[in-house]
């Protein structure tokens, strides 16, 4: 696990110096043939290389909750697979027989897997799993808004403060919409 | 050496599942093709993505108070009207109530900062002066089904002086109560995280919420059966408008799912009276008009042990809990329901309406 980190560190050290030099150099003796964009596609790439080392630790800590994840499923399934087989050997492979054996494969895997889902370590691991992939989403977003932003559009960020605002608004204007009933309905009593 | 043989009858049902299973797409509709929803209505109020529903009536005589069913924040309202014969709405029709109905719509991104208090304190009070005045009437009666039924008690204790009834129908009150695995969930749930990333409550979190409820019944035991009935017309048209309405999930505003999740599941604040909305305290003490509350012994959404608490928090002395041996949905869309359920619900309202 250590050296899992050493060698991310390493990395992440190793594109953090090259893209800090690309966009020095860049901002230097280029700068008199680069004009605007390629000066920000440089200071770009640099923090979208940041997202991605980031990423790649979120990566390996996603899959562990993926792993554990399909194992708990997998020890659910095969102790139910079991239970199944410990009950079925006695039926008869006539039509009634086959329809106990989907009746007792139904009942015995709902109730093992239901005590899976309703276990507090299936919640525990899910929802770190969840958490995982929300943070590689984030990631993911501050990439995308890198480029919305090098192409003059709006971020996210940006979207979300500008919904804030709109819904502020909208309740300003219910209150005073509401002030403006009262007093009508106060006049008319 | 042992031979294994098979009865022919077993031999002849599987040959007759695969002889359905080829044959079903020449036999049935898509899916997505059928049309759910069959009592008219007009839509009588708009506000953003939210539309309040007026059914036609269908006797000459009404009940004097009208009734306003808040919808759950989950799927359509479409349940409540699946099928003609099933149908909640066509059933208090038939017995003389005027019936509207909120239709929440569907949330995009620009609605991810509406929570309780829009829903409570804009659009359901909004809807609730919107009938007062079309119908001539100073109080509504309110029924809420699963989250609608939050919706609904949060609001009578807000505007008690609006409510004439408050009906209670499989609603999320005591979240440390609730045994299902969705609470189990909801418990560990980074809802912060999840809503600052994503804003709204994707539709796919609520797939996966369903499908581990009762995955091997409703993910496999059901299609098997469905396989082996596709020659029954009403057992494919009813499995078909079930299956599009489960589909129809729309995603759930940022705000309301974090309030919702922290408030009642991982906080426990509503039956506490701790819970604020719009600055002001929540106090199911406040419910002081008639309440029927109706839990299904066998909900595995939301569990009896759940919604039977609004039933000893509220100060109303005129009360009434109804258990009734079916599930989450039999409760408002089946057989039970209109044998059962719906006329118990007329008679106890009409004689307070």
């Amino acid at each position: 696990m250590e050296n899992e980190s050493n060698i991310t560190d390493y990395y992440k050290k190793t594109a953090m110096f090259w893209s800090d030099m690309i966009a020095m150099m860049s901002s230097k003796p280029t700068t008199l043939s680069a004009v605007g964009p390629l000066r920000t596609l440089s200071s770009n790439m640099k923090k979208i290389t940041n997202e991605l080392t980031e990423a790649n630790k979120e990566i390996v800590g996603f899959n562990n909750f993926l792993i554990e994840y399909y194992k708990q499923l997998a020890d659910t399934w095969s102790v139910a697979q079991k239970d199944v087989a410990s009950k079925v050997s006695k039926l008869s492979p006539n039509e009634e027989g086959t329809e106990a054996y989907k009746r007792i494969w139904i009942d015995i895997f709902e109730n093992n897997f239901t005590g899976l889902f309703d276990s507090k370590k299936f919640s525990e691991n899910y929802n770190k799993l969840i958490s995982k992939e929300l943070d590689l989403l984030k990631r993911w977003n501050i990439i995308t808004d890198v480029m919305l932003k090098s192409a003059n559009l709006p971020t996210k960020q940006e979207m979300d403060e500008i919904y804030e605002e709109l819904h502020t608004l909208k309740n300003r204007i219910s209150e005073l919409e509401s002030f403006k009933k009262n007093a009508k309905k106060n006049d008319t009593e | 050496m042992t031979q294994n043989k098979f009865d022919p009858k077993v031999i002849g049902e599987f040959l007759n599942f695969s002889r359905n299973l080829a044959e079903a797409p020449m036999k049935i509709s898509v899916p997505h093709e059928v049309s759910i929803g069959s009592t008219q209505f007009d839509v009588a109020y708009k506000e953003d993505k939210m539309r309040l529903l007026h059914f036609k009536p269908l006797t000459t005589k009404q009940v004097r108070t009208p009734l306003l069913i808040s919808y759950a924040i989950v799927n359509r309202y479409h349940i409540f009207d699946i099928d003609p014969k099933k149908s909640w709405i066509k059933n208090l029709l038939e017995q003389g109530f005027d019936v509207y109905l909120i239709d929440w719509g569907t949330p995009t991104k620009i609605d991810r900062f509406l929570g309780f208090h829009e829903y409570v304190n804009g659009y359901l009070d909004n809807c609730m002066d919107f009938i007062c005045d079309e119908a001539s009437v100073d109080k509504v009666s309110i029924q809420g089904y699963c989250t609608g039924g939050t919706l609904a008690t949060v609001y009578s204790s807000l505007h008690p002086e609006r409510v004439k009834n408050l009906i209670a129908t499989a609603p999320v009150i005591d979240g440390w109560k609730d045994t299902t695995v969705v609470s189990n969930i909801a418990k560990y749930f980074d809802v912060d995280k999840l809503v600052d990333t994503v804003g709204n409550m994707p539709p796919e979190f609520i797939y996966f919420c369903f499908s581990i409820l009762k995955p091997f019944e409703q993910g496999v035991e059901k299609y098997l059966k469905f396989l082996n009935n596709i020659d029954n017309e009403k057992y494919v048209d009813s499995f078909l408008k079930i299956e599009k309405w489960l589909d129809e999930t729309p995603p759930i505003p940022g705000e309301l799912f974090k309030q919702w999740i922290k408030g009642i599941y991982q906080d426990n604040l509503l039956i506490q009276n701790k819970m604020y909305v719009g600055n002001k305290r929540i106090s199911l003490k406040n419910l002081n008009m008639p309440v029927f509350t109706q839990v299904a012994v066998g909900d595995h959404l939301v569990s009896p042990e759940c919604s039977m608490p609004l039933h000893y928090a509220v100060s109303s002395t005129d009360k009434v809990l109804k258990l009734y041996p079916t599930g989450h949905v039999g409760m408002i869309a089946s057989s039970f329901s209109q044998k059962t359920v719906l006329p118990e619900l007329g008679q106890w309202l009409k004689e307070r309406s």
